[in-house]
């Protein structure tokens, strides 16, 4: 197995402005030093709490965020054409409301994808690609015509990973994508992603606050604490021997019913 | 989600609740019927231009001045001998044109601007802050008057701008072009303000995800999320145009060669004391409708495109 992503000591700080010129006063270090690396087909966990800076890791990944510091390697070279990196990796959001654009059409939102990256050459090839995309992940392709408010929580994050699959990625981070969802949902949104990521042969960094979760679909954990990862292990030494006090705190804090 | 027919997108939604608004279907109605009016004193001014004839309203007959109603002249008829109704009337072709005239101006100033100060923040927003602030610090009225004066004398000095003035009235694009440059104020603020709050919206974020451009994420994806604040801002501007042309007319800064309501009205005052009061009413009345059924239908426009008035009315309800 190769590493398809290479993490070498990523920093993103953002600056805290203040005064008639904006000038820097202190900086927020919400990435703080990360090195990690994500073989070709793996799904690596990245656990940790709210503001810990999981979304900022994965959004830097992505080159969304500018990094402060460090290094990011793809493929085992850093990302010299972003056009093309964007058509190899790609991002499930957490929002399944605010993720999609609410005066787009289905279809639209999807084909834009295809578009961007001249995938389709006729209109009439990317109707017929973004209703298979629909039916791949669970859709109806006559849905394209609709507008996302029609849709449910669970289907509309349905449709984010259709447009997330249009381009054909290697590589997603999925933020927390079942954290907003129904209890119900969530379930047959994880098992679809697994059986996507068989199908495409995927590999994922999933963010999640859930442990239950990322325990179910991951191969590696990373746990996260104020901006830097302070435990790596494989799912279940995680959970059968956590090292990290960090760690032990937050197996103890998932509830649990008494029974 | 709804099985239905596809009919609920912002626009039916926002027509279903005008409908039920009797309010503004009569200011709806009274809209459409200034419009006729407008559209048949276009079709005069142009009819008369194209055979080269001066159009009736402006032709003076001092035999029958200043006299009050009658059967022949409904508003009577002014200094000159013409009658008021058909000053009136094209009044509001002046209305309409100023009103569409300046938002022509207006309306890509402001979105453009706020357009980019609200997406790219930083520095251009702060320099788009910078220089709607020192428009708005100088007092509105002189600055339109002090541009309206300069753009009116280059227009009829230079050869290069007579052509404009056999189409348009350089005294009414003196105006537009003041009111455009320091109107746009308002719609930028709002502009820059809901551009703000879209660029953190993960719709924008998953667009940048996928390589999509800057320009494109500011005009094909947010821009239609703003679009009805354009609209909104334009119907309530509309009336806010009408009535400071009236106000320059009346300073002498207006139109100059076409009845404007705000030329009509400045002319009748001087025989106000002798008691001809039709040779303004007309206009004033047509003004004030105008204005009043633009205001009401405004607003309720407003209550209907906008989701988040709508919500808040959908949780008391």
């Amino acid at each position: 197995m190769s590493a398809l992503l290479e993490v070498k000591n990523l920093q993103t700080h953002f600056p805290i402005r203040a005064g008639v010129l904006q000038r820097p006063v202190a900086w927020v270090k919400a990435v703080d030093g990360v090195t990690f690396s994500i073989n070709e087909g793996e799904t690596v966990g990245l656990v940790g709490e709210s503001g810990c800076g999981k979304t900022t890791l994965g959004r830097t990944i992505l080159q969304l965020i500018e990094p402060t510091a460090g290094e990011i390697l793809f493929n085992g070279a850093p990302v010299t054409d972003l056009r093309e990196f964007r058509r190899q990796a790609q991002m499930i959001f957490q929002d399944p409301y605010g993720s999609l654009n609410p005066r787009m059409t289905v279809g639209n939102i999807i084909g834009e994808a295809l578009r961007i990256h001249k995938l389709c050459a006729t209109r009439q090839a990317e109707r017929e690609r973004v209703a298979h995309l629909l039916e791949s992940v669970g859709l109806n392709p006559d849905h394209a015509r609709r507008y996302p408010h029609e849709f449910s929580g669970g289907q509309r994050q349905r449709i984010g990973i259709a447009r997330a699959l249009a381009v054909e990625p290697k590589f997603i981070v999925c933020d927390e994508p079942v954290s907003a969802l129904d209890v119900s949902v969530q379930a047959q949104i994880i098992n679809l992603l697994q059986d996507l990521q068989e199908k495409f042969k995927l590999t994922y960094l999933f963010i999640a606050h859930d442990l239950a979760v990322v325990e179910h679909i991951s191969d590696r954990v990373l746990v996260m604490y104020y901006g830097k990862v302070v435990e790596e292990a494989t799912a279940e030494e995680i959970y059968s021997r956590p090292q990290h006090e960090y760690t032990k705190k937050l197996l103890a804090a998932v509830p649990s019913l008494p029974i | 989600m709804s099985d239905g027919p596809n009919n609920t997108g912002l626009w039916q939604i926002a027509w279903r609740q005008l409908r039920h608004n009797r309010f503004a279907m009569v200011c709806l109605a009274i809209l459409g019927l200034y419009t006729a009016v407008w559209i048949y004193a276009e079709a005069t001014f142009w009819g008369a231009r194209i055979r080269g004839v001066t159009p009736a309203y402006k032709v003076s007959n001092y035999d029958i001045r200043n006299q009050p109603p009658s059967a022949a002249h409904p508003l009577g008829t002014n200094f000159a001998g013409r009658d008021n109704l058909s000053q009136m009337i094209q009044g509001t072709r002046i209305a309409f044109e100023i009103g569409l005239l300046t938002s022509v101006i207006v309306i890509p100033i402001g979105f453009a601007l706020g357009a980019v100060a609200g997406y790219f923040g930083r520095k251009i927003d702060t320099a788009v802050v910078y220089l709607y602030s020192v428009i708005d610090s100088v007092p509105g009225i002189l600055l339109i008057m002090a541009i309206a004066y300069v753009v009116r004398s280059v227009v009829e000095r230079s050869e290069a701008f007579q052509a404009i003035t056999r189409y348009v009235d350089s005294g009414l694009l003196a105006v537009c072009v003041g009111m455009g440059f320091t109107g746009w104020v308002g719609l930028c603020r709002l502009i820059r303000a809901e551009y703000f709050k879209h660029r953190e919206r993960q719709y924008v974020l998953a667009a940048r995800a996928l390589g999509v451009s800057d320009g494109a994420i500011m005009f094909r994806h947010i821009a239609p999320n703003v679009l009805h604040l354009i609209i909104i801002n334009f119907s309530l501007r509309f009336p806010g145009l009408v009535l400071t042309e009236a106000v320059l007319s009346y300073l002498g800064v207006g139109v100059r060669d076409e009845p404007s309501w705000g030329a009509i009205i400045n002319d009748a005052k001087q025989r106000l004391w002798l008691g001809n009061w039709w040779e303004l009413a007309g206009a004033t009345a047509a003004m004030f409708f105008l204005v009043l059924a633009l205001n009401i239908f405004g607003d309720a426009l407003r209550d209907a495109l906008d989701p988040k008035l709508r919500t808040a009315e959908a949780k008391t309800a």
